[in-house]
């Protein structure tokens, strides 16, 4: 029964909203919208089952001292600290442009960002080993790939433009031409494939949320 | 030493100790290279250039803070050409991991340097959670999903608000975006609503942008810490008084100038080598099968 | 002049035609202004059109003579629109725009003073109607509706037992095989399903994969983790998983911490993964579903770990980064065709079979697009325009 029930729903609602995108009467649009709001209030009560799984799983690992359980022991941390700050300095925090000033900011600012902006950073490197790996000369293919690669790489930056003045036109036409065709035939495929994974969810066909 | 931390033989921390070298080494002593603009970049300038002192456009902050080493530069050049020439800007915030900071770090940055007045230059309006509800909306009525500004003030009070309801009553929009909230504003508030728009993309989302300005669906694509840079030049080109305050982008450019350059070395430098083990190799064989 | 009069009635005409009364917000008092001809008495009349997109004015002067229209918005100053001759008492204004204030005075033409008519009005925003039917999408309607009928059309024709060939996958038929492997060495399978939410549709085709992965692992007896960035995929992925264990016939190896949350941020979520895969050293990695830019130091650092790794996305901008770093890739819709895949179900793989029919007409339609714009024929073209 309870399967047949979470059938049916996944239908009414999947079929509604298809139905919506075409039809404007009063009050489709409006359910359509509350459809949306749905999904944000669930979304709020199952940050709560995340955050009880992060604190069960990483408490786990401290209370059976497991290979790297002081990363755990931070991670906690970071989450009560942070948590405790934002709720505490809430009524105190200031409104304008210029002016918050509070230690949730403070941390933000100075620890989240740079971590953030260090874990981007590592993209440069990764790029490095894993261009390194993958151009090789192997076919014909491969070679108008590394050809082709090495071309876009120049004109993309100041220097290529000094070493190899064509490179900026002659990327512009890769990225514009036969990037873009590629592109184009996967996105065109992966959006049937979407529309078919979607059409067989609907129908029930398929239920991979069960 | 596992054969996964080898690549040809070398080992990848070398790789990237030598692209640290070459990401350090611009930064302490700057190139200077020349960036050319391209006509992508140049159709926002140009546009920007065409508004009348008064006109209004809009300016969200779609980012967090990891991409904000290649979007900030953008937002900064933007806001600094609209100052310029007297061009009103209402800012919004629509990601939700640190779209709120990035504009206000934009906003403390770039408002000093004018003389310009919140509330009648500029507004900013905060941020808003919903992605494309919030985009709807805005093209009905923006004191729906705004009903006050950051300092809490409600729109009918502030005296640029007044004159900007919807989307009709700006220019143009400019959003500086990170994974698929760009394409938002291209499928949605331009092809459904006829609002210009420009993007500003981080350079790994750049690519798939292309297809929208191919087809009309963005004025301008800002691609990268390149399409930063390019636009820092086309404002010290036209305003020489901004040009020392507008070079970030313009720095790095230097640094992803050596840094590709290391990784084209490497590349040449892997076939070289793997072009020398195959023949070695092809040797060997023939040898064997002679014996 | 003749040319202005026919002009003029061309104008009027037209808008006589249209004219309909909206009383609601015209305000006929007159404007206070200095210089007021008093030897002239003179009436303006204002009515919006239906859909408030232009102001008809009308006027009487007591005495024959030349008049001049004047015209301020929001700012309050007033600049000419229009000179007449006695002859003619209205003029149609068209450049109005919504929510604005207009008013309106008429000058002696030939003394410049203000006769004291005036009218006032702002222009409303118009009412929406409400439409059953969205007609600018009529074309997406048409080609989903075909679309469906192609898919219901081969998904009957598999339920009749028909054979139906799918090509092969490399990726899919590298599952199993990445399975045993980490069966084999005695470590285990991290799958990570991506970084969007359930209702990213990708997600959901990776839910179909992890079911199918969690079967073996519990066939297997294989350690199988499932960290997550969104909660709303953490539950999702926990009762998928919860059932092929049970399916499988080993409830008792499942756990709740199998399948657990991490964070909802990008990059923290990234560092989590990152450092799994550097200490814990899985020896199968899966990385299907929705990934943006952290998906090259995911797979880097599997990579650099000794993983067997299995990667599929459709956001065509990881597609290079997982070729490049990951062992096979499922590229766009082959993402999609993995359950029919994996499963051989008749009904699922008629779907396939239904999207791949749509495909070709969609192919032989862009050609004919390409031939007919190329032609100078843009109407084609024009219909699959998207509104």
């Amino acid at each position: 029964m309870r399967r047949q029930i979470a059938v049916l729903l996944c239908f009414l609602t999947g079929f509604f909203v298809v139905v919506a995108f075409f039809i404007e009467q009063d009050p489709i649009p409006d359910i359509n919208e509350k459809l949306d709001e749905l999904l944000v209030i669930v979304f709020a009560f199952a940050l709560v089952l995340g955050v009880v799984s992060f604190l069960q799983h990483h408490s786990k690992k401290i209370r059976r001292r497991d290979k790297g359980w002081t990363s755990s022991v931070i991670s906690i941390s970071s989450l009560v600290i942070m948590a405790l700050l934002g709720i505490f300095e809430s009524s105190i925090r200031g409104t304008g442009v210029i002016g918050d000033r509070t230690t949730f900011d403070w941390v933000f600012n100075w620890v989240f960002t740079p971590l953030q902006a260090t874990m981007f950073s590592l993209l440069a490197f990764m790029i490095a080993s894993a261009a390194f790996r993958a151009f090789r000369i192997k076919n014909i293919e491969a070679a108008v790939l590394m050809v082709a690669a090495i071309i876009v790489m120049l004109g993309r930056v100041s220097i290529g433009q000094v070493i190899f003045p064509q490179s900026l036109a002659i990327s512009e036409w890769i990225m514009n031409n036969p990037n873009l065709a590629a592109q184009r035939g996967i996105l065109i495929g992966a959006a049937l494939g979407a529309a078919s994974m979607a059409i067989r969810v609907i129908l029930g066909i398929e239920r991979p949320y069960m | 030493m596992s054969d996964a931390m080898k690549i040809g033989g070398i080992d990848k921390r070398w790789v990237y100790l030598l692209v640290a070298i070459g990401a350090l080494i611009p930064i302490i002593k700057p190139l200077g290279l020349p960036v050319l603009s391209t006509p992508a970049v140049e159709a926002l300038f140009e546009k920007i250039e065409s508004l009348e002192p008064g006109d209004v456009i809009m300016l969200s902050f779609d980012y967090g803070p990891s991409s904000a080493p290649e979007l900030d530069p953008m937002a900064e050049s933007i806001l600094r050409h609209c100052f310029q020439r007297d061009i009103s800007v209402v800012v919004v915030a629509l990601f939700p991991l640190g779209g709120d900071n990035q504009a206000k770090i934009a906003l403390n940055k770039i408002v000093p340097e004018f003389p310009v007045v919140e509330g009648e230059d500029y507004v900013y309006l905060g941020y808003k959670d919903g992605g494309l509800a919030v985009l709807r909306r805005m093209a009905e009525d923006i004191s729906i999903v705004f009903p006050q500004d950051n300092r809490g003030i409600p729109l009918e009070d502030i005296p640029l608000m007044q004159r900007v309801q919807n989307y009709s009553d700006t220019e143009l929009s400019v959003s500086l975006a990170t994974g698929i909230m760009g394409e938002w504003w291209a499928i949605l508030v331009n092809a459904q609503f006829g609002q210009p728009v420009a993007v500003g993309a981080t350079a790994v989302s750049a690519p798939k942008y292309y297809a929208y300005l191919k087809a009309g669906q963005m004025l301008s694509l800002l691609g990268g810490l390149k399409g930063a840079a390019e636009y820092e030049t086309l404002i010290g080109e036209h305003y020489p008084e901004l040009k020392e305050r507008s070079q970030i982008a313009t720095r790095g450019m230097d640094v992803q100038s050596i840094v590709h350059l290391i990784i084209i070395g490497f590349i040449i430098l892997g076939n070289i080598v793997y072009l020398i083990s195959r023949s070695e190799r092809t040797r060997a064989g023939g040898r064997l099968a002679s014996k | 002049m003749i040319r202005l009069l026919l002009a003029v009635s061309i104008i009027l005409a037209g808008s006589l035609a249209e004219a309909q009364t909206d009383t609601n917000h015209i305000n006929t008092d007159s404007i206070d202004v200095l210089l007021a001809d008093s030897t002239v008495t003179a009436t303006l009349v204002l009515q919006l059109s239906e859909d408030s997109t232009r102001i008809l004015l009308d006027w009487t002067t007591g005495d024959s003579i030349n008049v001049i229209l004047e015209r301020a918005g929001n700012d309050s100053v007033f600049a000419t629109i229009g000179s007449f001759d006695p002859t003619i008492t209205s003029f149609t204004d068209s450049g109005v725009s919504p929510g604005d204030w207009y008013m309106y005075r008429l000058l002696n033409g030939d003394s410049m003073k203000d006769l004291g008519a005036g009218a006032s009005v702002e222009v409303p925003f118009p009412i929406e109607e409400s439409r059953f039917f969205r007609t600018e999408r009529t074309n997406a309607l048409l080609l989903f509706l075909f679309y469906a009928a192609t898919i219901v059309g081969y998904i009957s024709i598999a339920k009749r037992g028909a054979q139906l060939f799918i090509r092969k996958i490399a990726g899919l038929d590298a599952v199993d095989e990445a399975v045993g492997r980490a069966t084999e060495m005695g470590r285990k399978v991290l799958y990570i399903p991506g970084i969007m939410s359930v209702d990213n549709i990708q997600t959901v085709a990776s839910m179909s994969i992890l079911g199918y992965v969690a079967g073996k692992t519990a066939s297997y007896g294989t350690n199988l983790e499932v960290p997550n960035k969104d909660p709303l995929v953490l539950a999702t992925a926990r009762e998928v998983v919860k059932e092929a264990y049970l399916k499988a016939g080993r409830p008792d190896y499942y756990n709740d911490d199998m399948v657990n949350y991490v964070s909802y941020d990008q990059f923290a979520f990234t560092a989590a993964i990152q450092g799994l895969m550097t200490r814990e050293k899985p020896a199968t990695n899966f990385l299907i579903g929705s990934f943006y830019a952290e998906s090259l130091i995911m797979a880097e650092a599997g990579n650099a770990s000794g993983a067997i790794q299995v990667a599929g996305t459709a956001e065509l901008a990881q597609l290079p980064f997982f070729v490049v770093a990951c062992d096979y890739t499922l590229i766009g819709e082959e993402l999609y065709a993995a359950s029919a895949y994996l499963s051989r179900e008749p009904l699922i793989l008629g779907s396939i079979k239904g999207q791949d029919l749509a495909k070709a007409v969609l192919v032989g339609l862009i050609i004919l697009g390409v031939i007919l714009s190329t032609s100078g024929q843009q109407w084609f073209a024009d219909f699959f325009i998207q509104r």
